[in-house]
């Protein structure tokens, strides 16, 4: 088993408040790339098991939703929004200054395993552009300074 | 302090001016049930589920002419009239929190801050269409939010708001926080109740419409966070006063996200029908374009609405003036950019996002979107032909009004308007192979 | 045929499930009337506009509507203008109303129309030279009728490619016989919503979103489901092709012929495709008929065809020299057998001569190898059943007359409660099974499922009981009790019945038979409250040696809740032909009706004893049956005591066998003689409701095999009795015979029933069920290579749960082991079975599971062992 008893337990918790099962499909999914930071077959598989929904409705709907990365990522996902209100604000430059930073292209892992870089659309932070979320984290109305403080500390955390 | 740094007009709220949802926006424990109780809050609902039949309900908030605020702009109380009657099927009503356009960040706000009167509106529209289970559907990316929500959740279930015999009036309540899993086409309702139930977010074919036939084929009612943000001051100050604000046909207040070229951007609660201008340039608002550049257009409504050039903005910000000038209010996302923009180039950052949220279920939306977006990045990066601008305006054409949901409509009204708007820099854009104004935009 | 009235014609055989449902809902159907193209019409409310144009032979062009699926309006073709929208709108979700205007063929309409045929055309290969569709293609058809002449789209066209991807044709192999080209896909969904839908699969689904969207097999399975088939049928594009058809005929030198199918009795409608010069069927697709099949077809229907064509047949007589079968001529082969035969009847009498014929065959075949014994050799000793074990010989009892009672299959479409007892119904009856789960689909039927082992065809079921095996008839009683004791029928019949039902209460018989009583107890509520019912009696039951007293108990039931009034209580016939074998007196004791009516037609009507199969095989042993002559059956394979049978066989003087291909009976044969396939000449059969249908010659019989009335007359006249003056004379007999009143009388009062438990056995503790493999059905199917490719070999199929304890993975070889014998098959571990029962599949000769069964046995018992290497 991929799932730790601790999510499956989370999924059967949240799948028994719905009144269909399938119904639990995304937070079981998301609770599922919370722990493996990922998502695959083999983990559709089982949370297939888990909720009891056919394996292919889960291997559907994952690939449908594009918050749960299908490979592995790095330790910190970086999901820069280089939609409009932020491109408008220096998106595009955001974006080469991180590649610049950590050394590798957007949609690449650096070397370490610890940053992944990625563009997304809108994250709904288009009042405090630019913006960017960082796992679970938002950063926003972002500079090159704050840019530079937020990866220090991610560093420092390891 | 609070989780997003972003500017609000509370301080302006007052009795006086009617405005009501932003009121404690600034308040940093707001979010707690204590604060929100002594700050009045949920005698809306114990006043609904203690005094007022679900009719009486409904007809209040009809009164009171508030309408969505998603972007469709459909009169909340009917909505909820549609609801059938006799009906033995479970009813279910869901929020939409899938705030996913482009220029959109208001009901994070309202989630994020006060988001017991999210609920607590919830819960009076639940009773008056007389369900039982209702939902909130979170974008999944709005982690602060999903935890806000349940975390108020829990304390709404722990006080009593929520759950069985709710205040002894004999009516239960349950709630989800149900988390989406990053897709904008769940927030096109159908797509959004295909989502709840587990399946790809495609929409849906109506009819029948959801308040018929929705989740898992029982009547169900989708409204948008700030609608029923809305609910439980109409409830305590009355649907005559709701309507004393705006316009006839635009009641209340609105929220708009104001973002993009200016000083101030944030978000801002004012009454509809505030003038556009005032919005922008007003120091208290948006302080005026960025290193005072001249204003160049302005998405008054969210990114799949049409464009507004500068000789337009005299406009006030309410549906129908919007929709007299050929756009429309949208979800209230004001996203402004000056003189050095090129308009291609926006217009391809917004044909991407709709390529990448297309569904995939109708034709037209999902093969149009992929080619306009190769003849615009083609345009962009100066290897447009001759023929491109009338070859786009077709496609444009092939795709409005051809599909299911609105955002085939969406992903072409604003190309529509930025060719008719600005044609001669397209045309210049493809005689001269490259753009008419710098666009490359620094970050600090 | 124009594509437009081939449109007109399959849309117009009925109404569409969702205008079904929409008329019954609103009950007493109202009708709308409206204009389409100027011209008036009149249709039922719920109608939609696209069916509603169809009344008026008007095609709208779509690719995503199905008449059977839920409309999806994804596809976009099928616009109309409507007075007073402003925009388009599809025809295929768009219902009729009173007053509407509609024009089909506008300008506005032919843009829209163009303009979406330009878009799906964006991405789409355009390879047609190399496409099987070609020719049959709807994206070709309406492309030719609306598109440009040339693509606007100067990109590069989006191609799949990755791993699996690695012919210039981008073909992708999604199944055993699937075969997916994604490029070639246009995104109508249809084969993802049929294959859930319709058929309640889930190997089969569309993934990524946008314009990246794919149609693809479950990640890391196969799409091998027993309806897969129809996916291919319904694609209106080249996208899935199977490895059938491909690349071995344009579809436009092929002919059509309409006939049946031949491995289930429902009688699906299909067409053959053969060439003339080849002579040669080269598929099978639907020819939809909604009172039967609904345009589905299993995988055994669409692909069993393949044994017209298999190099294997059977192509001449055969005679035994010397211990070994050579070829003959027809003459030296029908002498023989004439000679011999007569032999048996002058010196011994006709009653030492016996036959089997195959409830597979056509009525003339039937029939004549009826008349052939009863009125030449003069014997009753003949029958078509031979898979059952310990047949009754009294045509009057009630498992026959539940066998009688008359069944429509289109009434599971309007049933409000269907009860499914004893049938493991997809192997058994696939097209009724889809059939209930359309129900299902489109209204709120409540449906149960009652087996002795858990099925996948419950999976329709609200509630899915699986009772212990062997307790059929406990399981009747605890009903009619359950009925009795919640007073849902009235207190006299209720004190009748407990009367008669003495030896248990409803406690116990629940207890009894593993069921919980909420459980009966909600079936029983459905059958008392139920509108209309289907009560489905399926092979479980037939084939059980208690098959009598468990249809004593059903026709308790039925009398005490009154079923067969409010709808349909029946054992379904089990092949293509039963109904017609039954019907044509294929039973050693027709009924008194038939016989009556036989000795009409015949003058005379033999008073000779009548032994079912297995008595003629105790006979044979007991050396007191000489002669036997099989039409078309195996029983060395499928009856259900292998070494019983063969004793038998092999202590007879002489043995007669009519095959297609050489079986484990021929081999035991003196003269073999060579059998046409169903393909090769016409003939008619009645289906499971009695209808009579017919299908016709495809092509002409292969070598010298003849059709069984051919090889049945022929022997007749070598006794010097013709059977018949002429064709016609026997189709009038025929037809006097199949229009004979047969319905039995419902049941008018309670029999006693008495309860048969088979006691456990510690030494062979697990049950065992032979069935038919989800992708074959009798003996035949194992000489159609596609089908083959599903499944080749026998297995046995386990439970997660046995499979642990026995430390059993899959694949493994297990030895199954019981008192007559024991046979060595790979592991299969069904995620569908939950208790201590295994199944094994009965259709593969290397692998004869009847010699595990023993004829007198009720549940068939074995022990498991790992075989470990």
């Amino acid at each position: 088993m991929i799932l730790s008893q601790d999510s499956i337990r989370q999924i059967r918790e949240k799948a028994a408040r719905y009144p269909h099962a399938k119904s639990a499909i995304l937070p079981a999914l998301t609770i599922a790339c919370r722990q493996v930071g990922h998502l695959n077959d083999d983990i559709y598989e089982e949370v297939a098991q888990v909720i009891n929904v056919p394996f292919v409705e889960i291997a559907e709907a994952a690939s449908f939703y594009t918050l749960f990365p299908k490979q592995p990522v790095g330790k910190y996902l970086i999901q820069v929004c280089h939609n409009i209100s932020c491109a408008l604000l220096g998106a595009d430059a955001l974006v080469e200054y991180l590649e610049q930073k950590l050394g590798i292209k957007k949609g690449e892992t650096s070397a370490d395993n610890l940053f992944t870089l990625i563009t997304v659309e809108c994250l709904g932070s288009c009042c405090t552009a630019p913006a960017m979320q960082i796992n679970q984290d938002f950063y926003e109305n972002l500079t090159r300074e704050k840019v530079d403080h937020i990866l220090d500390e991610l560093r420092v955390r390891v | 302090m609070f989780y997003s740094p972003v500017i609000t007009n509370a301080s302006e709220v007052s009795d006086a001016n009617g405005l009501h949802l932003f009121r404690y926006v600034e308040d940093a424990q707001q979010h707690r049930i204590e604060q929100y109780e002594q700050h009045g809050g949920y005698s809306a609902l114990r006043k609904v589920l203690t005094s007022m039949t679900p009719e009486a309900v409904t007809e209040e908030v009809k009164k009171s002419g508030l309408r969505g605020r998603g972007g469709a702009g459909f009169p909340a109380g009917m909505k909820w009239g549609f609801v059938p009657k006799g009906s033995t099927k479970p009813r279910y009503l869901c929020c939409n929190a899938d705030e996913s356009e482009p220029g959109t960040c208001k009901d994070r706000v309202l989630m994020e801050r006060d988001p017991h009167a999210v609920i607590e509106g919830m819960a009076i529209a639940a009773y008056a269409i007389g369900c039982h289970l209702m939902f909130i559907y979170i974008r999944g990316e709005f982690n602060h939010c999903i935890d806000r929500m349940e975390a108020a959740m829990a304390e709404a279930y722990a006080r009593g708001h929520l759950g069985k015999n709710i205040y002894g009036a004999g009516y239960d309540l349950d709630m989800i926080v149900h988390t989406g899993g990053g897709a904008y086409i769940c927030g096109e309702e159908t797509a959004l109740l295909n989502s709840l139930e587990g399946e790809r977010g495609m929409s849906r074919i109506r009819p029948p419409f959801p308040a018929i036939e929705g989740l898992y084929a029982c009547p169900t009612i989708v409204n948008n966070v700030e609608t029923l943000a809305a609910v439980p001051h109409i409830i305590n100050r009355g649907a005559d006063w709701y309507r004393s604000l705006g316009t006839e046909r635009s009641t209340g207040t609105k929220v708009f996200s104001l973002s993009g070229h200016v000083k101030r951007p944030g978000n801002y609660e004012v009454e509809m029908s505030f003038p556009l201008k005032r919005l922008i340039y007003d120091p208290a608002y948006g302080g005026g374009i960025l290193g005072d550049k001249k204003l160049k257009g302005v998405i008054p409504g969210g990114a799949s609405t049409p464009f507004l050039t500068p000789d337009m903005v005299d406009v006030k910000l309410d549906y129908e003036s919007l929709a007299a000038v050929g756009s429309m209010l949208g979800s209230g996302a004001v996203i402004v950019f000056h003189e050095e923009t090129c308009i291609v180039w926006v217009i391809l950052k917004l044909i991407h996002f709709f390529r990448h949220e297309s569904c995939g279920k109708c034709t037209p939306c999902r093969e149009g979107t992929a080619w306009l977006e190769q003849i615009i990045g083609r345009i962009e990066h100066g290897q447009g032909k001759a023929g491109d601008i009338e070859m786009i305006e077709e496609i444009c054409g092939n795709i409005l009004g051809r599909t299911i949901c609105p955002l085939g409509d969406a992903a072409v009204m604003p190309i529509q308007s930025a060719v008719k708007h600005w044609r001669d820099e397209w045309q210049h854009h493809i005689v001269h192979r490259k753009c008419q104004s710098p666009t490359t935009f620094a970050f600090a | 045929m124009s594509v437009t009235d081939d449109f007109c014609l399959r849309v117009n055989r009925t109404m569409t499930e969702a205008t079904k449902q929409a008329a019954t809902e609103r009950a007493p159907a109202q009708t709308v009337s409206l204009t389409i193209d100027g011209r008036p019409v009149t249709v039922i409310r719920g109608t939609t506009v696209l069916e509603a144009a169809a009344q008026l032979g008007i095609h709208i062009p779509s690719f995503c509507w199905h008449p059977k699926l839920k409309p999806v309006g994804a596809c976009r073709m099928c616009y109309v203008e409507i007075e007073r929208f402003p925009k388009l709108q599809v025809s295929c979700a768009t219902e009729a109303t009173d007053g509407m205007v509609v024009l089909t063929d506008s300008d506005k309409v032919r843009q829209g129309r163009r303009a979406v045929l330009e878009f799906i055309l964006v991405n789409h290969p355009l390879d047609c030279p190399t496409c099987d569709k070609g020719g049959e293609c709807d994206l070709q058809n309406l492309t030719f009728a609306h598109g440009f002449d040339d693509s606007r789209f100067e990109f590069q066209k989006a191609r799949f490619a990755g791993p699996g991807v690695t012919t210039t044709f981008d073909d992708l192999r999604i199944g055993p016989e699937i075969i997916l080209n994604r490029n070639r896909c246009i995104l109508c969904f249809k084969c993802v919503r049929a294959n859930k839908e319709a058929f309640g699969e889930y190997d089969l689904g569309a993934y990524e979103r946008g314009n990246s969207t794919e149609i693809n097999a479950a990640p890391g399975h196969q799409v091998d489901n027993p309806f897969s088939g129809n996916l291919v049928e319904i694609c209106p594009v080249g996208a899935l092709t199977n490895t059938d058809w491909r690349y071995k005929i344009r579809v436009w030198l092929t002919k059509t012929t309409p006939s049946m199918d031949n491995f289930f009795s429902s009688g699906a409608n299909i067409l053959f495709y053969k060439e003339d010069h080849q002579n040669r069927v080269f598929r099978v697709t639907s020819r939809r008929n909604d009172e039967i099949d609904d345009g589905w077809l299993a995988d055994v229907t669409r692909y069993g065809y393949q044994i017209v064509n298999s190099p294997e047949r059977l192509v001449t007589p055969l005679i035994k020299k010397d211990g070994r079968l050579v070829p003959a001529s027809w003459e030296e082969a029908l002498q023989l057998v004439a000679q011999r035969f007569g032999d048996i009847k002058e010196k011994k009498g006709g009653v030492c001569i016996g036959g089997l014929a195959a409830p597979y065959l056509d009525n003339a075949s039937l029939y004549s190898f009826a008349r052939f014994f009863r009125t030449v050799i003069r014997c009753n000793n003949i029958d078509f059943r031979s898979d059952y074990r310990m047949l009754p010989d009294n045509p009057e009892s009630q498992f026959s007359n539940l066998c009688s009672r008359p069944f429509r299959i289109a009434d599971i479409d309007d049933s409000d409660v269907t009860v499914i007892f004893g049938s493991d119904l997809i192997r058994e009856h696939p097209g009724e099974y889809l059939r209930l789960r359309k129900a299902r689909n489109f209204g709120h039927p409540r449906i149960y499922s009652l087996t002795p082992y858990a099925v996948k065809s419950a999976d329709v079921a609200d509630r899915a009981i699986v009772y212990k095996p062997g307790t059929e008839e406990l399981v009747i009683n605890a009903l009619c009790l359950a009925a009795a004791e919640q007073g849902l029928v009235d207190s006299s019949a209720a004190a009748q019945l407990k009367d008669k039902i003495s030896s248990h209460t409803f406690a116990e018989a629940t207890r009894r038979c593993g069921v919980s009583e909420a459980d009966l107890l909600a079936v029983a509520g459905s059958l008392a409250e139920g509108r209309m019912v289907t009560f489905i009696v399926g092979e479980i039951v037939a084939q059980s040696k208690a098959r009598e007293t468990i249809a004593t108990a059903i026709a308790n039931l039925d009398h005490l809740l009154g079923l067969s009034r409010r709808g349909q209580v029946a054992v379904l016939a089990r092949y293509a032909n039963s109904k017609g074998a039954e019907r044509l007196g294929l039973l050693p004791r027709p009924t008194e009706a038939i016989a009556k009516e036989l000795a009409a037609i015949w003058g005379d009507f033999p008073d000779s004893p009548a032994y079912p199969t297995d008595a003629m095989a105790a006979l044979m042993k007991k050396g007191e049956l000489d002669g036997f002559f099989i039409l078309g059956a195996n029983p060395m394979m499928l009856y259900p005591d292998r070494a019983f049978m063969k004793e038998g066989l092999e202590k007879l003087d002489f043995l007669v066998v009519c095959d297609m291909f050489e079986t484990e009976t021929t081999a035991l044969a003196d003269v073999v003689l060579p059998l046409s396939s169903w393909a090769e000449f016409t003939g008619d059969y009645v289906n499971l409701e009695g209808r009579v249908q017919r299908a016709y010659q495809a092509v002409k019989p292969s070598g010298q095999s003849r059709p069984g009335f051919e090889i049945m007359t022929m022997l007749a006249e070598k006794f010097g009795e013709p059977l018949f003056e002429s064709a016609e004379s026997m189709a009038q007999e025929i037809e006097r015979l199949l229009r004979l009143e047969t319905t039995p009388k419902t049941p008018s009062e309670f029999a006693e029933v008495k309860v048969s438990e088979e006691a456990n056995d510690d030494a062979y503790p697990i049950a065992l069920f032979v069935v038919d493999d989800a992708h074959h059905s009798g003996h035949l199917t194992e000489k159609a290579p596609s089908l083959t490719s599903f499944a080749g070999e026998a297995y046995v199929e386990m439970s997660p749960d046995l499979a642990a304890r026995m430390e059993i993975e899959n694949g493994d070889a297990v030895r199954v082991e019981a008192e007559s014998g024991r046979i060595i098959v790979p592991a299969r571990i069904s995620e569908h079975l939950n208790t201590d029962v295994i199944l094994i599949p009965r259709n593969f000769s290397a692998t004869p599971v009847t010699s595990l069964l023993s004829r007198k046995r009720r549940v068939d018992r074995v022990k498991l062992l790992k075989v470990d290497h």
